[in-house]
């Protein structure tokens, strides 16, 4: 009979972001902090990769379908602009039933984040796959690395 | 819609054995939505890169648990610039009550996205209780 008390538990939203955050108030790092930086936890989470002709920015928006993300560079900036529909049940009745978890973002978002100089926007093309976007944006051809030969004298 | 995989005969020792993963396999907590429906319980988790192929859901001993791997197509030769995930698989865990019907669970991945429906049992369900005028 006890056993649907443990429903009522709702612990904290996002716990280990809410054990980092806690950490980090503790122990700063003293360095001053990028000032496009975000709190963990946010969403979309992105991960950035730099290949030698490519960087690569990975962007996990689950529940998103192509059309849900509008994708925009700017200069070096990258913005994401989106919406997430919250999950709602329905009763037979069409009253709102109980929610015991919600830790799940949703709404409105947008978010940016800066990328290095030296990007070709013209040229970027963005995937989507199981709910991970990926935007792949071409280094322009100055910046790519090249191989110097040596010359004989 | 995937198959709910029902393990009960599984001894509590080699479980233990099983958790001790290799560390730099990180593990992320998915966040989820549990909202309460007249003939059921819905679940809902953010599971971003995680495939068909790579999510298993497992009902043992009422404890129900989702795992699934990140499965990203990531070129060879890429270094890290900035990383807000830093773990290639999600994994969570959950005690069912007993009203659940374990053998009717079902769930659906869209997008990333999984979607859990776990059906109470027939005498669980929702009875709406008329007041009688006196």
């Amino acid at each position: 009979m006890f056993d649907d008390i443990k429903r009522f538990e709702t612990g904290s939203p996002q716990q280990l972001d809410w054990f980092r955050q806690l950490l980090d108030g503790f122990l700063p790092d003293g360095n001053a902090a990028d000032i496009r930086a975000v709190p963990r936890g946010s969403f979309p989470m992105i991960n950035v990769a730099r290949s030698d002709d490519t960087v690569r920015v990975y962007v996990f928006a689950a529940g998103l379908a192509p059309s849900d993300l509008t994708i925009d560079v700017q200069d070096n900036v990258l913005t994401l602009r989106g919406k997430r529909e919250p999950v709602m049940g329905s009763n037979d009745d069409g009253s709102t039933p109980p929610v015991f978890r919600r830790e799940r973002v949703s709404g409105e978002f947008v978010r940016a984040i800066a990328l290095p100089d030296g990007l070709d926007a013209e040229r970027a093309e963005a995937r989507h796959n199981h709910g991970v976007f990926e935007i792949v944006l071409p280094k322009r051809e100055e910046l790519k690395p090249r191989r110097i030969d040596v010359q004989v004298a | 819609m995937n198959t709910v995989v029902r393990t009960s005969n599984r001894s509590p020792l080699p479980q233990r054995g099983e958790e001790q993963r290799p560390l730099q396999t990180e593990t992320l907590l998915p966040a989820v939505d549990i909202i309460e429906e007249p003939n059921a319980l819905k679940l809902v988790a953010d599971m971003p890169g995680v495939t068909h192929e790579t999510l298993k859901v497992e009902l043992d001993n009422n404890v129900l648990s989702l795992e699934g791997e990140i499965a990203l197509d990531m070129p060879e030769g890429l270094s890290a610039l900035h990383a807000e995930v830093r773990g290639q698989r999600f994994a969570r865990r959950f005690n069912l009550s007993r009203e659940v019907d374990g053998d009717a669970i079902s769930a659906t991945l869209v997008n990333g996205v999984l979607t859990l429906m776990l059906p109470k049992k027939d005498s669980h369900r929702t009875r709406r209780i008329e007041v009688q005028a006196a």
